[in-house]
């Protein structure tokens, strides 16, 4: 499995319309109808890349480089303005703390949701309710509604569930800051054996040596397009220089 | 379309499991649960059926049940919309993050109302039967409940199509709640709720008219809804009380079959609509 191609993108290009009146209503938009002022925004200017199972690619960039946009198009959150990006298998991101979660909810109850919007059926999910909970080091607590939890709890949560659903294509914006230092290394253990088993990991971040360790291959966006493409040692000896 | 459709189906598992949270989080921290679906509408229905009978002379026996027949499918009608027109912002960080069939949060939030609907009506159903207890002339279910099936579905399609509308427009600008609110609360008189449709069709202004206002009237959708449930699972109003004067009238069949398919068109409009939009739901400008 692993070698085969995981993720595909070909001259990938996203636009955004940004809008100078502000938050828009009804009254504006009749009041404004002849002055609209609408600006596009190119964020990706025309992006290729491939990624094949067991490797993990990892894009760095400034701020509004469009790194969280080629991620958010990967996750299909966004429509591509043009060209084509193709996935083989499912795609889970790694979510920021709770998103996803409600907080009146219980942690079992929240599992239940999140495991079945990336895709699950309730079935599995509860053939795989012990191990998330297991791994989650949550215990009793998992009983609790979501809103008593800490952020390293929700966090803990967040991570078990996403690395059981089954992915071919772990998505990770900013690195896994999973509470304690005893857990997030068993986190990276974990995504390390995700890689072994053929997985593709694309993460973004900007911490440089967190990205010098695990990436096998690094990416740097610059104003939307990809300014350098390989080794990590030299994509950031070289970003540092000139970054 | 039909693409879109399959893509729905392959999602149908979250569809259950965000109906299972909207019903849940409704009343999570309330002691008794779902039933203030059906307290609220009670409450309400409890008022006007007693200032109604007393004050106005609509002294129909069991006006409370008529009231509820009708006041019950609104009810569904009114917050299917309103909650749908929320459901996609009060999910905007969850949308930002993760890929689903964005119509899937209106037709939870319809298909969460539909089982209030449903918990309301079997209430009722109590209520008429403790009636029949109480006073064994009149057998008070009929035989119209065989359409009920039929009306539930008919209404379903309405309330999800103008979801849709009202969803993805609100996502755009808020006002298009504010509207709904308004109009909502504004067509519960436009609706035979807490008056009889053979009011309407006997008043004189319908007479002088040459039965235009009776037709106007029951361009609205969700009147004919009103009176086709209450035709269906109601006895027939007494004539005498229903206006004094004219017959009453029976099931609305012309109308109801225009406006079953006039739901059918508002479903897929809605939903074509939807679909247009739903992209652009996470870039709104």
């Amino acid at each position: 499995m692993s070698g085969e191609i995981k993720v595909a993108i070909r001259d990938l290009r996203k636009q955004f319309v940004v809008s100078h009146s502000g938050i828009a209503s009804i009254k504006s938009l009749l009041l404004f109808w002849r002055k609209r002022s609408y600006v596009h925004l190119e964020v990706l200017k025309g992006i290729s890349l491939e990624v094949r199972g067991g490797e993990c690619v990892a894009v760095i960039g400034k701020n509004g480089a469009g790194k969280s946009t080629l991620l958010s198009l990967l996750a299909r959150i966004y429509k591509p303005t043009s060209g084509t990006l193709e996935v083989r298998g499912r795609v889970a991101p790694l979510l920021e703390l709770g998103a996803g979660f409600h907080n009146d909810l219980t942690g079992l109850e929240n599992i239940y949701f999140n495991a079945v919007i990336l895709g699950l059926t309730r079935e599995q999910v509860k053939d795989r309710l012990n191990s998330i909970v297991e791994f989650s080091e949550l215990g009793d607590a998992i009983e609790a509604p979501v809103r008593t939890y800490s952020s390293g709890m929700m966090a803990r949560l967040g991570f078990a569930i996403a690395i059981h659903v089954d992915a071919e294509v772990l998505i990770v914006d900013e690195v896994l800051a999973v509470g304690d230092q005893r857990f997030e290394h068993k986190c990276l253990e974990r995504v390390e054996q995700f890689r072994r088993d053929g997985g593709a990991i694309l993460l973004v971040s900007h911490q440089l040596p967190t990205v010098e360790k695990f990436a096998d291959r690094v990416v740097w966006l610059k104003d939307g397009v990809i300014e350098m493409e390989g080794e990590p040692s030299a994509v950031i000896a070289e970003y540092t220089l000139r970054g | 379309m039909i693409k879109e459709f399959k893509e729905l189906w392959r999602y149908r598992e979250l569809l259950f499991v965000m109906v299972q949270r909207e019903l849940r989080i409704r009343y999570k921290n309330s002691a008794l649960g779902v039933l203030w679906s059906f307290l609220n509408p009670l409450a309400q229905v409890a008022v006007m059926s007693f200032v109604f009978s007393n004050f106005l002379r609509q002294d129909v026996p069991s006006f409370t049940v008529y009231m509820l027949a009708a006041y019950l499918p609104f009810i569904f009608f009114q917050s299917s919309v309103l909650d749908s027109a929320q459901s996609v912002l009060t999910q905007y960080g969850l949308i930002k993050k993760i890929y689903f069939p964005r119509e899937i949060l209106p037709i939870a939030a319809v298909i969460a109302n539909m089982i209030h609907l449903l918990i309301g009506f079997l209430i009722m159903f109590g209520l008429m039967l403790l009636g029949y207890i109480r006073d064994p002339r009149v057998f008070p279910f009929q035989a119209g409940m065989v359409y009920l099936p039929f009306l539930l579905i008919v209404s379903t399609l309405f309330a999800t199509g103008v979801s849709f509308i009202v969803s993805a427009l609100n996502t755009f600008y808020e006002d298009v709640k504010y509207i709904c609110q308004i109009g909502l609360y504004l067509l519960m008189y436009l609706c035979p709720i807490v008056y009889f449709v053979e009011q309407v069709a006997n008043s004189k202004k319908n007479y002088d008219s040459g039965w235009l206002l009776y037709k106007l009237y029951m361009l609205n959708p969700v009147a004919v809804q009103c009176v086709a449930y209450r035709k269906a699972l109601v006895a027939p109003v007494p004539t005498m009380s229903a206006g004094g004067m004219g017959m009453p009238t029976g099931m609305p069949w012309k109308y109801l079959a225009f406006h079953s398919v006039g739901a059918v068109f508002v479903f897929l409009f809605g939903y074509w609509l939807f679909n247009r939009l739903k992209w652009k739901f996470v870039e709104r400008p």
